[in-house]
């Protein structure tokens, strides 16, 4: 009797992980199996798919794409560094400046996630128009030359990609920040630390968790984004995952979209372990 | 287990078997069907302002006592494919009845076998009243498999408080004057047709190599900033916003556009302009096919045609509409955009369907100068 409640008692992590991992096998474990088994495959919609072990996908899409692939990087992570750059202050003011006033500002950060992704964009559309006020105030103090102009270049796109993601690197900065015991902070000026000084050598370091979090949220969505570089950019700025949504919808190469879609995953995977390592965040997992 | 069983289903080799398969067995007569599940695109059938009914299914109701469940669910030919796919390919039509894809999809959809086979018998107005110069299309001779909804043209749209002089040529959009300015269409067979038609090629009969130096000028000009993007209808936005200037467009859109701001304007250029059309079929496995042939006939009256035609502008491929909309609109009538004359209509083009392998190669080119 009794050891079988305690064989019952074992099981039941397991019973609470079940949900868990039925959802990992239906929704992640399956749909990769068969990515990576459709990326393998040769044929067209005519002759119909089949399964060859055709690596050549792989190299094909490589050698074909390579630009897309690179592009793709590099906005994100300009993007990313953006985001960085705007979020961090932001964050740091909320977090040690907002006062009463810091729900209401976490609320202003969150608040365009109420409207849908695609309409945000669309309206940067209308922001960034070659008639609209920001060109035409920039052509009057001289940024933009006459014939200059926002929408449909490299700025425009990478700017709604920061702007997109930007909430995604804001919350964990902020959380991190909020988490800070401000009287390390006071100790630290007590001793004769410099501002600067207490900044790098307390508050950086205690909020690396946030934005290594921060980082990971907005560089991975951003990387695989079509959709800035579509509504916001021309065929130049075109990105890796507008030719994963060409070859799979527009010309139905099955195959090479999802050789293509692997590859684009194993790729941040390498850049985040890479960054994760030399980041180091025991805290962050 | 049975969410995976349905998982592993849907997966396998894409669900696709390959070769040509027509479907050779005319849709046997049948009785008329409470319901009918209609697909087809946004905006493309008569909607009255003030009860916001579509006018057309009323009356078909009234006629057949059949409720059409209308669902404007096309947006995109390559999007509807890769939607209904797997479903066709199990001779599942997905609930539907009719689609009403372009020419080239429907040519796809013929060969993969993916629609039915209509009894011609049962539609006597289409005998009757379809336009002579489309009976005979190259993907389907005797037009067994679908018929036109409505013809679109293909030309220029332009402002005219921007140009410099008035556009003739497709070739304007080449104009350096007009650089970043300039958007052409992500529906292959329309821009590349009209950029063959400024090299002196002709769309109808031109060559696989002669589609694939005109994508080389798209590239070209794509890469040089001379055209600013590819757009499917949103077109509409840039141009009415004056981010563009001269486009490649769609009569239907012209109108739309013409009547909301007099600067904006439509012509067909003097190399001519690219004429497709968009289908009516009945899937495999349609579960109302009889009654989805009684629709095709139905809108083939010329009464019935005329409210959809005055509606959506399109070039009505029904014949005897013209007349009916003279009496209570001659200017809509006279419109060479609604109802080309036989001189507009010399120089329509219809770009040349394209064998399977063809096909991959030209579309693979034109989306890798697109961008993707």
């Amino acid at each position: 009797m009794a050891a079988l409640s305690q064989r019952r008692k074992a099981s039941i992590p397991y019973l609470l992980l079940a949900p868990g991992f039925a959802w990992l096998l239906v929704f992640f474990a399956i749909p990769l199996y068969y990515m990576a088994r459709v990326s393998l495959e040769e044929g067209t919609i005519d002759t119909g798919f089949r399964f060859t072990w055709h690596f050549a996908n792989y190299t094909d899409a490589v050698s074909t794409y390579s630009e897309q692939f690179l592009r793709s990087f590099e906005y994100a992570g300009l993007a990313t560094l953006l985001a960085l750059l705007i979020g961090y202050p932001l964050a740091y003011v909320i977090a040690f400046r907002g006062g009463k006033w810091r729900n209401a500002m976490l609320l202003a950060v969150i608040l365009p996630f109420f409207v849908t992704y695609l309409i945000r964009t669309l309206s940067w559309q209308t922001i960034l128009d070659d008639d609209g006020l920001v060109v035409n105030f920039l052509q009057t103090i001289g940024i933009l030359g006459e014939d200059g102009r926002l929408l449909a270049t490299t700025s425009a796109v990478v700017a709604g990609i920061t702007y997109n993601f930007l909430p995604f690197m804001i919350l964990p900065l902020y959380a991190s920040l909020e988490r800070i015991d401000p009287r390390l902070l006071e100790a630290g000026n007590d001793l004769y630390g410099k501002r600067r000084h207490v900044f790098t050598r307390v508050t950086l370091p205690l909020s690396m968790p946030g934005v290594v979090a921060g980082v990971l949220l907005t560089f991975i969505p951003a990387a695989g984004d079509f959709v800035n570089a579509q509504l916001l950019g021309t065929p130049r700025q075109f990105m890796i995952g507008n030719v994963i949504q060409s070859r799979f919808n527009v010309i139905a190469d099955y195959p090479t979209a999802a050789a293509l879609s692997f590859m684009l995953m194993a790729a941040i995977l390498v850049l985040v372990s890479i960054y994760i390592r030399r980041a180091g965040t025991e805290e962050l997992v | 287990m049975s969410a995976i069983a349905w998982l592993a289903a849907c997966g396998g080799d894409s669900g696709i078997e390959g070769g040509t398969k027509k479907q050779s067995k005319v849709i046997p007569k049948g009785k008329i069907s409470d319901t009918l599940y209609f697909s087809n695109w946004p905006l493309y059938i008569d909607v009255d302002d003030k009860t916001k009914r579509r006018g057309t299914l009323d009356k078909f109701k009234k006629q057949y006592g059949t409720t059409v469940k209308y669902v404007e669910e096309i947006n995109d030919n390559d999007e509807f494919f890769g939607k209904v796919r797997q479903q066709y390919a199990q001779g599942n039509s997905g609930g539907r009845d009719l689609h009403v894809v372009t020419d080239w999809m429907s040519a796809r959809m013929i060969r993969l076998g993916y629609v039915q086979k209509l009894d011609k018998a049962q539609m006597p107005n289409v005998e009757k009243n379809l336009l002579d110069t489309l009976r005979h299309p190259d993907y389907d001779r005797n037009r067994d498999y679908g018929i036109p909804w409505q013809g679109i043209q293909a030309g220029i749209i332009y402002r005219r408080d921007k140009v410099k002089r008035t556009p003739k040529s497709v070739n304007d959009i080449f104009d350096p004057a007009y650089k970043g300015k300039t958007t052409m269409l992500t529906e292959m067979p329309d821009t590349v047709g009209l950029v063959m038609l400024g090299m002196g090629k002709d769309p109808e009969t031109g060559s696989v190599d002669d589609m694939l130096a005109a994508i080389d000028k798209i590239d070209k000009a794509s890469k040089s900033g001379q055209v600013r993007r590819f757009t499917g209808n949103e077109y509409t936005k840039d141009i009415t916003k004056g981010d563009s200037w001269l486009i490649y467009g769609w009569s239907g859109d012209a109108v739309q556009l013409e009547a909301d701001n007099p600067n904006i304007k439509f012509i067909q250029p003097e190399e001519g302009w690219m004429y497709s059309n968009d289908i009516m079929q009945v899937p495999v496995g349609a579960p109302h096919a009889f009654t989805a042939e009684k629709m095709i006939d139905f809108v083939y009256r010329p009464e019935i045609q005329a409210p959809i035609a005055a509606y959506v502008n399109y070039v009505t491929p029904v014949k005897g509409v013209k007349e009916l909309i003279e009496k209570d609109d001659p200017e809509l009538a006279n419109s060479q955009l609604i109802f080309p004359d036989a001189e507009t209509l010399k120089r329509a083009k219809i770009f040349k369907t394209l064998t399977p392998g063809d096909e991959r190669k030209v579309k693979s080119a034109f989306q890798k100068a697109i961008g993707a």
